[in-house]
């Protein structure tokens, strides 16, 4: 199934970005680096943008960022360093701001830990774009959470792409909530390059009205004893479509590495499409990799106890979709960013004819 | 005279096809405690689900009157704000769901008014423990990972949080040991002190011993064949259902 028609999802030509995004304002420890991206400015950044590695892990998306960009961060942690508040950064993408182009980098030297929350959001109405690079380098020890949040006006488009090197016993864990935009490209390639190299990837998405979601999560196994783990929770109503792409990749060399992927998907209405494809690929023998998928619609016998207490179709719905988003929602760990996630998906809720 | 707060009237239920119900009548006055038993398969489940409004059992005639109005087409959801509960005999799980916060949802949705977080608590910690149980359920989600009796023993805790006129309990008793039956039989006993009814489907009368039943009626091949006192849950006891269907059906 091809969602992205390449006529209709071209780069806008006014691409300015006034407002102000990181919203960060507490003392960062010694070395560390905050800034905004800037072509000539970014010396860490740009030593880790002509990493060799990165030419591999291109998709045909990422060089018009790469070229394009009007925001985006540059994040470096020194050896050791922890920086214990989360950094937060704000696109709120409006009628004189229309486009964010950003790519981020974020370097995590050895055994050092942040966690980086970025939320997209777009006024009602407004033919939004985003489009975005993330690129994390998590060295040996290091730990990065990433959370990314996009919800998005049912006017906006936005593709976002993810990647992910992690050495050593690296790990970067990343959260992804995909509640809104007309048309939504979420990819993620993490390559487990040490010993014991780790990366989870938790997300949710929710497709409503006439949404086309375009979701690949790959987690590439290079190190010996590398785990992986994604975890998706999706609901489907209106006429929404999906595609999900799982790929374990087992390289030569991923020996007694473990992957495991679950898909699971709640389809309440009938209208909607859903298409899953797992792939599994290994180039040695002593590796696991697991996979669960399911896609169905709500209990009939489950709808019939709640609503026997009272409850109405749609609020019965609506509590076993956010029953099932749940645990991935209760892994953000702050409290304003969770409930803002359950009051868009109670929004998007009461907006629906469900 | 009390209130009839729910007839039965000519009652027949059709599930995938197959007539269950062949033509039940009851009568439920406010206050009262009816017993039905019956058989495997004589209709006793089917009954339940049908006065709840569960969409697969299809009504094919007869009426279900409760306080005076036709609810044969209403949905579960609006039965449930009239007043009617039904403690299933084998609860869902809703795993994410804890069971303070359903049971708050379930609170505003029946009563149409909005819980507060505090009273809620209050009135919920009240009630778990009359029931005994341990306040940690609370923060369980819903029924998942509760053994067979703590499902039952949640469902009476639902039950009393809330109050309806008409409590169906289908099968409450099975599946508990001693201590949970006499809890069990205490939250059904509270409840209908408030002058709300009872109606007990069950194949034991195991129940029976801690309540006082206005009526015991019995329940075979889709039909109330006998309504009697507590002799007649006696008399199963002692001689069992076979006895019965040849003494009672008609055939």
């Amino acid at each position: 199934m091809k969602i992205i028609d390449s006529e209709i999802y071209s780069l806008p030509k006014d691409i300015d970005y006034k407002k102000e995004y990181l919203k960060f304002e507490a003392a960062l420890p010694e070395g560390v680096i905050l800034e905004k991206i800037n072509k000539d400015k970014n010396e860490i950044a740009l030593d880790y943008l002509i990493a060799k590695e990165f030419e591999e892990a291109k998709d045909q998306l990422t060089p018009l960022v790469e070229e394009s960009y009007n925001t985006g961060v540059v994040f470096y942690l020194p050896k050791d360093v922890k920086v214990d508040q989360p950094i937060k950064i704000e696109f709120n993408m409006d009628d004189d701001n229309p486009v964010v182009i950003n790519q981020n980098i974020i370097v995590a030297d050895t055994a050092s830990e942040a966690t980086i929350i970025i939320d997209y959001t777009s006024s009602e109405g407004v033919e939004a774009f985003h489009q975005g690079i993330t690129k994390i380098f998590a060295k040996d020890k290091a730990k990065i959470n990433v959370i990314k949040i996009q919800r998005m006006d049912n006017k906006a488009k936005s593709s976002d792409t993810n990647i992910g090197f992690i050495k050593g016993q690296g790990q970067i864990n990343w959260i992804s909530v995909e509640l809104g935009s007309a048309i939504t490209v979420s990819h993620y390639s993490n390559y487990l390059e040490g010993e014991a190299s780790g990366s989870n990837l938790s997300s949710i998405y929710l497709g409503d009205g006439n949404r086309k979601i375009d979701l690949e999560y790959s987690m590439i196994h290079k190190g010996p004893r590398s785990i992986s783990n994604i975890e998706t929770k999706g609901v489907l109503m209106d006429e929404a479509e999906k595609i999900f792409k799982g790929n374990l990749d087992f390289k030569k060399g991923a020996r007694r590495s473990k992957g495991v992927e679950e898909e699971y998907v709640i389809l309440l209405d009938p209208t909607v499409k859903a298409d899953s494809i797992p792939a599994l690929l290994c180039h040695e023998d002593d590796v696991e990799g697991e996979h669960a998928a399911s896609a169905g619609q709500i209990n009939e016998s489950k709808l019939f106890y709640l609503m026997s207490r009272g409850l109405d179709e749609r609020k019965a719905k609506k509590l076993i979709v956010e029953a099932s988003f749940r645990p991935i929602i209760d892994k953000i760990p702050f409290e304003d960013y969770r409930q803002i996630v359950i009051d868009e998906v109670e929004r998007r809720f009461m907006d629906d004819k469900n | 005279m009390k209130k009839t707060l729910l007839e039965i009237k000519d009652l027949k239920v059709n599930v995938e096809e197959k007539e269950i119900i062949k033509g039940l009548n009851l009568q439920i006055h406010e206050g009262e405690i009816h017993i039905i038993m019956g058989p495997n398969g004589s209709g006793k489940s089917t009954l339940a689900y049908t006065l709840m409004g569960h969409p697969k059992y299809e009504i094919s005639d007869g009426e279900i009157i409760f306080e005076d109005e036709l609810i044969n087409d209403l949905r579960a959801d609006e039965r449930a704000k009239k007043g009617i509960f039904l403690s299933f005999q084998y609860p869902e799980e809703i795993p994410g769901v804890t069971v303070e916060e359903f049971l708050r949802t379930a609170k505003t949705s029946v009563t149409g008014k909005y819980q507060g977080i505090m009273a809620f608590k209050k009135l919920l910690k009240e009630k778990m423990e009359e029931l005994e149980m341990d306040e940690e359920y609370a923060t369980r989600y819903l029924n998942q990972g509760f053994s067979g009796g703590e499902k039952k023993k949640n469902e009476i805790l639902q039950m009393s949080i809330l109050d309806p006129k008409l409590a169906i309990l289908d099968e409450t008793d099975s599946g508990l040991d001693v201590d949970a039956i006499r809890i069990v039989a205490e939250g059904v006993k509270r409840v209908h002190d408030k002058d709300k009814s009872i109606l007990v489907i069950t194949h034991y009368n195991k129940l029976l011993d801690y309540l006082n039943p206005d009526y015991v009626h019995i329940l075979l091949d889709g039909k109330i064949v006998k309504t009697g006192g507590m002799e007649l849950a006696e008399e199963i006891d002692k001689r069992g259902y076979e006895h019965i269907r040849a003494k009672y059906s008609v055939h």
